[in-house]
């Protein structure tokens, strides 16, 4: 177990910038998760902690180990790849030990270890076989094991259940999560899910263009993203970005929206929207803050009715999605599936804006932090 | 069986059917009567190939001509058979086809998965080395193989030929080991094991198919090899291409068309060996790398 620090690491391929100045830090035995869209550069990252590809600047630090020139193998740590990258010719037990019998353990604790490893991820009946020979989630499991044997100060993940069908993907990630709260390791987990990124980090860090855009718990994450891309890309359905004004009222500030008939909603921070009276602003409201009139938070101090126009309708079982308009932006809210939304139908929705955020129209930055 | 029953075929199918095996039949008739000849006539003596056809068949059958090319026939002042040379082409093939062999596993473990600066270039540079003549570097070989004193040798040829080949042999390896994902050799550092131990304990087990399709190519073109052989060996280290050629060309009285046949069969025999045994594996592995990638 061990501290991971990331200092000002930059990572050129001839005049390309794939990383641009990346500053991370977590301490021992917290869960990382890289997350961005393909390309963002999160897995040049995970390649420059393993030692698998240089970095131009900037250094890297496991503990209080400056390890920014160490090879892989003296970086005590293990990865597991996306497609698993057993070794073909080798049996289950034999992938699992390999790793020790490169650093020259005796041959009877490597058994005990691939013993021991075995039964922590029930794969004892596969140790004979050979990797051709499992389906994809014992050799998922049979990767976790080989990266467990060494137990390395930290562990690396890959995007490792993206080759896993829906059902499967959410079982190994609970195992995941399981595996991590028992041992207790410094994991760095990449993946493009941001459920997956929810579910399991301790801190996420967003990734886009070589750069983190936002580092922070998933709550935070989720509830305050410091800019659109951020709060676009975390949550499913994604944020809905409304434009809206800001005006005048009460001698505070509050936003116009253009629903089926001009509303006035409240904002949490009014103070500051000062500087943009009469200009528009995006409006970030996450789907479950648009909802059915609630009788429960019928006058609270954030809450508008206002009339929109039904576009498309969504039914997911225990939500439907309405989808509407409001001034050329689709917007999703979640409903219960009891009321009555019909395409075409123009129905009452209620907007909680107590968790609202804004951003600048043209820098896509949050305003109201 | 009974839906196979029922279908129903009109006689123009099999009219067609019976036109297409009889073309098959005769192309492939055409394509082996050569050996079929090379086959009858070494069974026949000197006396019946004269006055026989080329396909009549053998009144008896004779092994004396194959006994004789084997162990007593002249080549050129020597005439010991072609058994000695026969001997010579192992001793220059064995080594040859395993080194050449075992360094374009090396070169394109190196070129798929150690890149480093300049290795595209390094490996368009060895591509050329396929397309390059045999005649072209006969002399600057021979002033090579005169510097390094192994002109005349065995040693000579072999080394000759694993320079030849080594270009072949990448190709192949290169080809094949790009289908080798770069993740298991990224999990083999991490696990702690170094260039050659990957190459040894990861990479050439997986490497059956390619292996075997680089043995075949490469024996069966330094066994057949004729020019290198004739211009590079010394008096007593020809190979059997060599052999046979002052076989055929040594001639007292009567041409002895029995006794060459006999001999162009034992040269040819090894690499017709090899085919049966591994042919299978030949096309398989061939194509196996250019699928994928």
């Amino acid at each position: 177990m061990a501290s991971l620090t990331i200092d000002n690491v930059k990572k050129r391929y001839g005049q390309t910038e794939i990383l641009k100045g990346i500053n991370i830090s977590i301490a021992a035995g917290e869960f990382l998760i890289l997350v961005g869209p393909s390309g963002c550069g999160k897995s040049t990252l995970m390649n420059s902690i393993a030692g698998l590809e240089d970095v131009s600047e900037g250094r890297i630090l496991i503990g209080d180990k400056d390890v920014t020139f160490a090879s892989p193998k003296d970086r005590d740590i293990a990865m597991v790849f996306q497609s698993y990258a057993l070794y073909p010719n080798m049996t289950v037990a034999e992938n699992i030990s390999f790793g020790l019998e490169m650093r020259k353990v005796p041959k009877e604790e490597r058994e005990a270890e691939v013993q021991r490893v075995a039964d922590m991820l029930q794969i004892g009946h596969l140790l004979k076989r050979k990797p051709a020979q499992l389906s994809g989630g014992q050799r998922q499991r049979v990767a976790m094991g080989r990266a467990l044997a060494r137990r390395p100060k930290m562990y690396l993940f890959d995007e490792p259940l993206s080759n896993l069908d829906a059902k499967l993907r959410v079982e190994m990630r609970t195992e995941i999560k399981k595996l991590h709260q028992k041992l207790g390791t410094t994991i760095v987990y990449v993946t493009h899910d941001q459920i997956e990124a929810m579910t399991l980090a301790d801190r996420i860090a967003v990734m886009k263009d070589g750069e983190v855009q936002q580092l922070g718990t998933p709550q935070e994450i989720y509830d305050n993203p410091a800019n659109l891309f951020v709060a676009g890309f975390m949550g499913s359905p994604a944020m809905n970005f409304v434009p809206a004004k800001v005006v005048e009222q009460n001698g505070s500030y509050a936003l116009e929206l253009q629903a089926a008939a001009p509303t006035v909603v409240p904002f949490p921070k009014a103070e500051k929207l000062a500087a943009y009276v009469g200009k528009s602003i995006l409006l970030g409201l996450r789907p479950e803050m648009i909802t059915e009139p609630q009788p429960h938070k019928e006058g609270a101090e954030f809450v508008t009715t206002a009339n929109v126009e039904v576009e498309v309708t969504e039914p997911m079982g225990a939500d439907t999605m309405v989808i509407t308009r409001i001034q050329d932006a689709e917007v999703n809210c979640r409903c219960n599936p009891a009321y009555p939304a019909a395409p075409g139908k123009v129905i009452e929705l209620m907007f909680d804006t107590s968790k609202a955020v804004a951003f600048d129209e043209a820098t896509g930055q949050r305003i109201d932090l | 069986m009974s839906n196979v029953a029922k279908r129903q075929t009109s006689t123009l199918d099999k009219v067609l059917r019976v036109a297409l095996y009889a073309t098959l039949l005769s192309v492939a008739f055409i394509y082996l009567a050569p050996f079929l000849v090379m086959l009858l006539t070494s069974l026949k003596d000197v006396e019946e190939i004269r006055t026989g056809t080329l396909l009549s068949l053998p009144g008896s059958l004779n092994l004396d001509a194959w006994s004789k090319a084997w162990s007593s026939a002249c080549t050129g002042g020597q005439c010991e058979g072609i058994g000695p040379y026969f001997m010579n082409s192992f001793q220059i093939v064995l080594p040859a086809v395993a080194i050449s062999t075992l360094l374009g596993a090396l070169n394109g473990y190196v070129i798929s998965h150690w890149k480093f600066k300049g290795s595209d270039l390094f490996f368009a540079a060895l591509l050329v080395g396929c397309f390059i003549p045999f005649q072209v570097i006969l002399l600057p070989m021979a002033r090579t193989l005169g510097w390094l004193g192994i002109a005349n040798t065995t040693t000579g040829l072999v080394f000759v030929h694993v320079v030849y080949g080594v270009a072949f042999t990448t190709l192949f390896f290169r080809n094949f080991y790009q289908s080798i994902p770069g993740e298991l050799v990224k999990a083999a550092r991490l696990d702690g094991a170094g260039f050659f131990t990957i190459f040894w304990r990861i990479i050439l087990p997986v490497s059956t198919p390619i292996i075997v399709v680089t043995v075949i190519w490469q024996f069966t073109q330094i066994w057949n090899d004729f020019l290198f052989g004739v211009a590079f060996s010394g008096f007593d280290t020809q190979p059997v291409t060599v052999a046979l050629n002052n076989l055929v060309n040594t001639s007292f009285g009567g041409k002895q068309y029995n006794v060459d046949m006999a001999a162009a069969i034992i040269a040819a025999l090894p690499t017709l060996v090899v085919y049966v045994l591994a042919g299978k594996y030949f096309v398989r592995g061939l194509t196996a790398g250019s699928v994928k990638g």
